[in-house]
């Protein structure tokens, strides 16, 4: 269960998607192939901007073998082929971002982290500066930090993390129960 | 008016010629207007007075009907000859009046039919069932309320600017009364329009519900829904920038962008859109109700501890009484056990005593058997 990359992009009417900022977590994959999926995300990442329209969201899967081709939204699927999912987010003001992440991700929690994202980066960069922004500009802080929290959902997402203590607590409690029983 | 009235019936004429010509001619009459008053088109159309073997000459009857929906008909969403008229014949305080009431009282009325079809649309969107979906009937419906609504925000708004316009001529209470009539329409539209948003967002609700009962019974796997053929699940419009509970403003921004709250895609957009927020709503509500129900069975399983705690309470009981009862005894023993020791230990009497009785058996045994 992996994060791949996280990117925060604008999109300006329906035509041009900018990459404004993106962090990379490539650590599963093999040195010389980390070139060609950075740039496959990245591609990938703008693509699916472009063709998502001004406040939705959508997930998208995207098949990738290892040396780099790419087919998207394919209905046969070769069993010898890696994928990555990436989840897409577009509000209506035009900024956006996506999350690159492995099949088994959990996609609640890819969304939340879109949403948090996009919180963030509109606390920190005022809402005017975004249509003036260059490619790769700035860097916020935060996107390495939650890429890296994230990388492990139980833990950081808050419904998982109640979730897991909810079944720890149940089992402890369900321990106790049969070590009761000994007195009948 | 009496050009447009003689436009309708030569028009109906026309076009009901060809069909059953005997007819026609016999309720067919001359017009016996004096062509001074307008030169029409329509003189070409005076159809000569055939010979009418059972038909009735009820051409005074057709020019009072005609003079009737003259007087009456003399408002301001008239075809063309309306301004003409008005150019003409100044209105009189009284006749703007007239107009002003018959006006409002076309406005009230399309007022009431609007509610009517409001309820209607409440009710069909309240009831829901798996099976019987109604959504053509909704749409049909919601159609309609939106083109009621604006129509009569046209009128409304021609009717007070024709207040406007009609100002000088009325006195203060008049002109307070027609403030108050346009305000009560307002009022009354503005109403309307509140329930029809808030029966949208019923029929949103509802929507939603439908879903995850469907969802009950097909278990979709998020995987599976990720990899669906693209179709146009909800087109749902603008949704608004940091706002978690994007539901409560799906209303508004329906009715802002023209398009109803169920599942039509907004018309500005022209491709299929796949919008998954509601993908991801469901599933943010689906993993809350998984926790709310896995804290419920945790309570169950609590309260079934605390039952078995308790039946094990009367047993505790029992043993705690008995362990304090043995405690007793033994302190009593104990005691006892201590007097006798002292008793004997301190008693040299009982010393002489015993040695006494020794040795007269010893004497028995030995002297007298020896």
């Amino acid at each position: 269960m992996k994060l791949l990359a996280i990117f925060v992009l604008h999109k300006e009417d329906d035509r041009k998607v900018r990459i404004l900022q993106s962090e990379f977590n490539l650590e599963g994959i093999g040195y010389f192939q980390q070139r060609i999926v950075r740039e496959s995300l990245v591609f990938s990442a703008r693509t699916v901007i472009e063709r998502t329209a001004l406040g939705t969201r959508r997930s998208v899967e995207a098949y990738q073998n290892v040396n780099g081709k790419k087919n998207e939204n394919t209905s046969v699927r070769p069993d010898d082929l890696a994928s990555v999912i990436v989840h897409a987010s577009v509000s209506p003001d035009g900024l956006a971002s996506v999350i690159a992440s492995d099949s088994e991700y959990p996609q609640r929690v890819s969304h939340t982290l879109l949403s948090q994202v996009m919180n963030d980066f509109t606390n920190t960069y005022p809402f005017t500066t975004w249509v003036q922004m260059e490619e790769q500009t700035g860097k916020l802080a935060s996107l390495s930090e939650s890429l890296r929290i994230y990388q492990n959902p139980h833990k950081a997402d808050p419904l998982m993390a109640l979730q897991k203590d909810l079944d720890d607590t149940t089992d402890i409690v369900i321990n106790t129960l049969v070590n009761l029983k000994w007195s009948w | 008016m009496y050009q447009e009235a003689r436009h309708r019936w030569a028009s109906s004429t026309i076009k009901t010629l060809p069909t059953s010509t005997a007819t026609i001619v016999e309720t067919l009459e001359p017009f016996p207007y004096p062509n001074n008053i307008n030169n029409s088109p329509s003189s070409s159309f005076f159809l000569p007075l055939t010979t009418m073997s059972n038909g009735r000459d009820r051409t005074s009857e057709f020019q009072t009907t005609v003079k009737n929906f003259a007087s009456r008909k003399n408002g301001f969403d008239g075809p063309h000859p309306a301004p003409l008229n008005r150019r003409q014949h100044p209105q009189s305080p009284v006749e703007q009046r007239g107009v002003f009431m018959q006006q409002a009282k076309r406005i009230g009325h399309d007022l009431s039919q609007t509610f009517m079809k409001l309820e209607q649309l409440s009710l069909i969107a309240k009831q829901s069932s798996l099976f019987n979906d109604k959504s053509m009937e909704i749409q049909d419906l919601t159609l309609s309320i939106k083109q009621d609504i604006s129509n009569l925000n046209r009128q409304i708004a021609q009717l007070q600017q024709y207040m406007q316009d009609t100002h000088g001529s009325k006195s203060k209470n008049t002109q307070a009364h027609s403030n108050s009539v346009v305000f009560v329409l307002q009022s009354k539209l503005a109403t309307m329009s509140n329930d029809f948003k808030q029966v949208l967002e019923a029929r949103t609700q509802n929507l939603k519900e439908q879903k995850s009962r469907r969802d009950n019974f097909s278990r979709n796997t998020v995987a599976s829904s990720l990899t669906s053929a693209p179709s146009a699940i909800n087109g749902r419009p603008s949704v608004l920038f940091r706002d978690e509970s994007r539901t409560t403003n799906g209303g508004d921004a329906v009715i802002d962008m023209g398009s109803d709250g169920s599942r039509n895609s907004s018309m500005r957009q022209q491709l299929q859109v796949i919008d998954e927020t509601d993908t991801y709503l469901a599933n943010r509500s689906e993993a809350m109700q998984n926790i709310e129900q896995t804290i419920i069975e945790l309570g169950d399983i609590f309260t079934q501890l605390a039952t078995m705690v308790r039946q094990q309470e009367e047993l505790v009981h029992r043993i705690d009484a008995n362990v304090d009862e043995a405690t007793q005894h033994i302190e009593g023993a104990h005691t006892e056990l201590l007097k006798y020791l002292r008793s004997v230990t301190s008693n040299r009497w009982l010393i002489i005593k015993v040695f006494a009785v020794l040795i007269i058996f010893f004497l028995i045994f030995i002297v007298f058997l020896a």
